[in-house]
């Protein structure tokens, strides 16, 4: 990207503010992102990562969801869903090889696009990303194993408090708040993030909403009692202070 | 049917612009699917004026060779006056694009006539409010439509040369 876009200080900023880039030197950033190139993608834009696995993105606004589906039974899981400043495919940066992954975009969505030998070079020249990257791998390998260790041992209800609260900030202290990321998905988007169908996960929601814990309309939800949800998950992945 | 997906590179001024579009020709590109949008001039000392002759649109003004020139190689004339822009010339398939959304009404909310044809095209809000003051500030856009590989070809030919920002559009 030129530095001379109007878009080029939008994306230094955005980055600056992800979890994954912050704290890296404006120099480092502006590096990677000169190397890049920008896109949008219109919403529901869907792709296999067999079309994608060559080129190294970085979101800067809307969201993706990267899903495995079984197309015998229709059924699909959400592995990852991604927000501003979370790249894709990171798993194809590190081993250099396509993966069985469907790419869908929840939002339009605004992105910096490089090959995958580009942004090779570019970790190569900047060793001090390394510092950021393995704690998100670490985070990213974690949440695979929660997903998986979720859905062979926990019940519906479970796994869907647990989704919920790995989207609420882990530090807040109030009762009623919003999760980031998911509060206007589907209930059918958010059953395929935890393995389950549109019908079950609907009506825990109701079920909840009258027990006075969430209110969930039509692409719209909320945790009205945050610590009821914590037990409702075991309390083991959140921790709300009494 | 203007396809939903573009290459949409800004120029400062439309020596820039042509050449680009001269470049795009040579390697190939087919001119039907390039468009440029700019301002036209309305100060005094530089008045314009349209007029047909036979089957071609010609520009009388401080830019009538830039745009005649254009004319010459692109499908489609239009000069627009936009609530906020001003005059806006376009060459191209997407004069098309926006005489369609005019035609049938279709307004998107908040979205100049410009905007809305843009729009259409698959480009979305934010960037369209960054185009639409890029044309303000006496900029130029170019539009190469296409399906995906012609848009990333694009990108690779015009990223090299004077844009001040060149982004891909897909839909």
């Amino acid at each position: 990207m030129n530095p001379q876009s109007a878009f080029f200080s939008e994306s230094i900023r955005c980055l600056k503010q992800s979890a994954l880039f912050s704290g890296l030197a404006t120099s480092s950033i502006e590096d990677i992102v000169t190397r890049c190139r920008r896109e949008t993608w219109k919403r529901r834009r869907q792709l296999p990562m067999e079309e994608t696995w060559r080129r190294f993105h970085i979101l800067l606004s809307g969201r993706v969801r990267l899903s495995r589906g079984n197309a015998e039974n229709g059924r699909m899981i959400t592995l990852f869903l991604l927000g501003p400043g979370e790249p894709f495919c990171i798993f194809s940066l590190l081993d250099g090889k396509p993966h069985d992954v469907m790419l869908e975009t929840l939002d339009d969505v605004t992105l910096l696009s490089l090959p995958m030998d580009e942004a090779r070079q570019w970790l190569d020249e900047h060793p001090e990303f390394n510092r950021k990257l393995l704690p998100y791998l670490g985070e990213q390998m974690c949440s695979l194993a929660g997903l998986a260790s979720d859905l062979a041992l926990h019940d519906t209800e479970t796994r869907l408090a647990r989704l919920i609260l790995r989207h609420v900030d882990s530090a807040t202290t109030e009762q009623h708040v919003t999760p980031r990321l998911i509060n206007d998905l589907s209930h059918e988007s958010l059953a395929e993030m935890i393995g389950s169908v549109r019908v079950v996960v609907n009506r825990q929601l109701q079920h909840w909403k009258q027990e006075g814990i969430v209110d969930a309309h039509r692409g719209h939800l909320e945790v009205e009692a945050l610590q009821e949800l914590v037990r409702r998950a075991e309390e083991l992945p959140h921790k709300v202070p009494a | 049917m203007v396809e939903e997906n573009s290459c949409v590179a800004v120029y400062d001024n439309h020596l820039q612009a042509e050449e680009a579009v001269r470049r795009l020709l040579a390697k190939g590109f087919d001119a039907g699917k390039l468009s440029i949008v700019g301002k036209g001039y309305q100060r005094e000392e530089h008045p314009i004026g349209f007029y047909n002759t036979g089957d071609r649109m010609k520009f009388w003004g401080a830019q009538g060779a830039f745009w005649g020139g254009l004319w010459g190689m692109l499908l489609g004339a239009a000069f627009f006056w936009v609530p906020g822009l001003g005059t806006v010339v376009i060459a191209g398939p997407l004069v098309s694009v926006l005489v369609t959304a005019l035609e049938g009404a279709a307004v998107v909310g908040g979205l100049s006539a410009l905007g809305a044809a843009l729009y259409s095209i698959g480009i979305p809000r934010d960037s369209i409010v960054r185009y639409e003051t890029a044309i303000k500030s006496d900029h130029y856009l170019l539009i190469v439509h296409g399906d995906q590989g012609e848009v990333e070809r694009a990108h690779d030919v015009l990223a090299g040369g004077d844009a001040r920002d060149v982004t891909i559009h897909l839909s």
